[in-house]
């Protein structure tokens, strides 16, 4: 009985011990956080001053791609060949997500001149 | 009778020109503005190629020039709107002055030989008025309304706006080669 609880003490103090201060629980939940930011890697494009800021974003497949109108005139996102896909109209202020599922080069049907791309690996 | 055709078909270029040539005067002569004034210039030159969009609206066929009026007539809107706000903060009240009358005075000659065209020629005449409009406001505004604004948040918009108003020149150049 004495042995029993004894046990039961060296378990409880083990368990404390290793939730408090092991490295190797830390270096565990890093890993994951890491893998969660990997799993829903987010990459941003500004649009500002008339441009899509990168031009140019090649991302990896499975990525989220967020347009953010940080202009002073309503924008928008749309895939140059036949308009595959498209963001609709951005008000100043506001965001899209979308997750590209293949290279595209696109542009905004307002301002016809503003053209950016996506290479999707 | 065809000098005469030839002289009226020549005049919206001969009001472009006389628009980009007086703006270019007063960026060139850079008579002296207060803020109020350089408000004022601001907010009645997105007026008067907003009233442009609005007969092109009215009158235009080719959907290129549509589309393109379509968004003159927004973006300048919004622009307005984002100086309206910015004077309501500062508590500026644009205030007429010599440059925004001579504005005033060139749009409502264009405006005039604008509504006189119709189909494709007014096409034409409508893109090489944006065209010539925006070349002459882009450089009023970098070397007349910045440099003698003081304000830095009005400094600031009309720098945000320039390249706006580049974007619309290039949109304009582009839709401009159709009619070549």
């Amino acid at each position: 009985m004495v042995l029993r609880s004894c046990i039961c003490l060296f378990c409880s103090i083990l368990v404390l011990t290793s939730c408090s201060s092991s490295p190797e629980k830390a270096k565990v939940e890093k890993a994951k956080a890491e893998e969660i930011t990997f799993a829903s890697n987010l990459d941003t494009v500004v649009i500002a001053q008339m441009q899509f800021q990168p031009a140019l974003l090649t991302v990896h497949k499975g990525d989220t791609v967020v347009f953010v109108n940080k202009g002073i005139v309503n924008h928008d996102v749309t895939e140059r060949v036949n308009k595959a896909w498209t963001s609709g109209e951005l008000p100043v202020g506001t965001s899209w997500k979308f997750v590209p599922a293949k290279s595209s080069d696109y542009f905004c049907s307002i301002h016809v001149v503003m053209k950016g791309k996506i290479i999707v690996e | 009778m065809s000098t005469f055709k030839t002289f009226i078909a020549g005049i919206p270029s001969i009001i472009a020109c006389s628009m980009l040539l007086s703006l270019t005067a007063f960026a060139q002569e850079k008579p002296k503005l207060s803020d109020p004034e350089v408000a004022s210039v601001a907010v009645v030159a997105n007026q008067i190629d907003i009233a442009y969009a609005e007969i092109a609206k009215e009158k235009a066929k080719d959907k290129n020039v549509l589309h393109f009026a379509e968004t003159m007539s927004n973006d300048h809107k919004a622009i307005i709107a984002q100086a309206a706000a910015l004077a309501k903060k500062l508590g500026v009240t644009p205030k007429d002055n010599a440059v925004s009358q001579q504005l005033l005075s060139n749009a409502e000659k264009t405006k005039t030989a604008l509504r006189s065209k119709s189909g494709k020629a007014f096409d034409k005449a409508y893109i090489d008025n944006e065209v010539a409009y925006h070349k002459a406001v882009i450089a009023a505004v970098e070397t007349l309304l910045i440099p003698e604004t003081e304000n830095a948040e009005l400094k600031q918009l009309l720098q945000n706006v320039v390249p706006a108003l580049k974007a619309h020149l290039a949109h304009a150049e582009m839709v401009q080669k159709e009619f070549k």
